[in-house]
């Protein structure tokens, strides 16, 4: 059975090692109420863990298999196209580059 | 910050839509590594790195502004991370608090932060400040740490330095306030 009342060493190791592994859901899923305030309560896990951040960073993200700069750039392109197409096709898009209807203000206006 | 990237960082904040988007791949050729590295540190996944990173391009490409005034590299990684990808990894986890025990507040600094003073550092510094910080440990404190950077679950230290796991994680900690504060102490000093 999961160990459902951590210390705060314990937490932090278990965060260290979830970021470490890339399952950070997991880990917050695993988190009791109880552990929940122990972690709010202190300042020293939010210490520790600016740092295993940036262990994560120094010790394992250049280890990390990322795609192809190339391949990548032309994800961002299309990424840029579809929101230039949803810009395009949305109804406040339309609206604003169009001139206002007159008809509302005519029919204000009184007859002569 | 070398001519590409000035190049392209005048082209993305340029008022016309395709110049900037012919600005963005050169951009993303220049940025892609310092970015994915940074983003890992919050993620530790890559796949989660590459898609966050996708949007946060996005973003800048309709808002650009935040960039105008960027001078240096560690500007640029200081403004993408407070305007462009805190919104992003804020959005990761948002879908899953409410089945969380864990205030907003709380999820939000341990999954996008405020930037404190190690986070401004680039890579190159913080290995620096890290290897003078592992130097003036204890010899077990130390090994303590390389083991875990070598990628060994607690269990596996636990039996490298001949102790309980539960010793391990105390020491862990111990160790890691320890560096928190000399590494802290590198930064002023620097």
């Amino acid at each position: 059975m999961a160990d459902t009342n951590r210390k705060i060493q314990e937490l932090l190791s278990d965060y260290a090692g979830a970021l470490r592994d890339g399952s950070l859901p997991v880990f917050l899923k695993s988190l009791t109420r109880q552990e929940g305030k122990t972690m709010t309560c202190s300042d020293d896990f939010w210490e520790a863990a600016q740092v295993v951040r940036v262990l994560n960073g120094v010790g394992f993200a250049d280890k990390a298999a990322t795609a192809d700069v190339g391949l990548f750039a032309s994800r961002v392109d299309a990424n840029i196209a579809s929101r230039v197409k949803k810009a395009k096709s949305s109804p406040r898009a339309r609206r604003t580059n169009h001139a206002r209807p007159t008809t509302r203000t005519r029919k204000a206006e009184k007859p002569i | 910050m070398n001519r590409r990237l000035r190049n392209a960082l005048k082209g993305l904040t340029a008022p016309d839509d395709d110049r900037r988007r012919r600005a963005m791949e050169p951009f993303v050729r220049e940025t892609f590594q310092m970015f994915i590295r940074y983003l890992y540190r919050y993620l530790g996944n890559e796949v989660e790195c590459e898609d966050v990173l996708e949007d946060v391009y996005g973003d800048i490409w309709e808002k650009p502004d935040r960039l105008r005034d960027v001078e240096n590299e560690r500007q640029l990684l200081r403004t993408v991370y407070l305007y462009y990808m805190r919104k992003r990894l804020r959005e990761v986890y948002r879908r899953m608090n409410r089945h969380l025990y864990l205030s907003q507040n709380d999820l939000t600094n341990l999954t996008a932060p405020e930037l404190g003073t190690l986070d401004t550092m680039s890579q190159s510094e913080l290995k620096q400040a890290l290897g003078r910080a592992l130097g003036r440990l204890k010899a077990r404190e130390r090994r303590a740490i390389e083991l875990w950077l070598d990628g060994m679950s607690v269990r596996a230290i636990a039996n490298e330095l001949k102790t309980t796991v539960g010793a391990v994680k105390m020491l862990k900690f111990r160790t890691i306030l320890k560096l928190k504060k000399m590494m802290s102490e590198y930064c002023h000093d620097q």
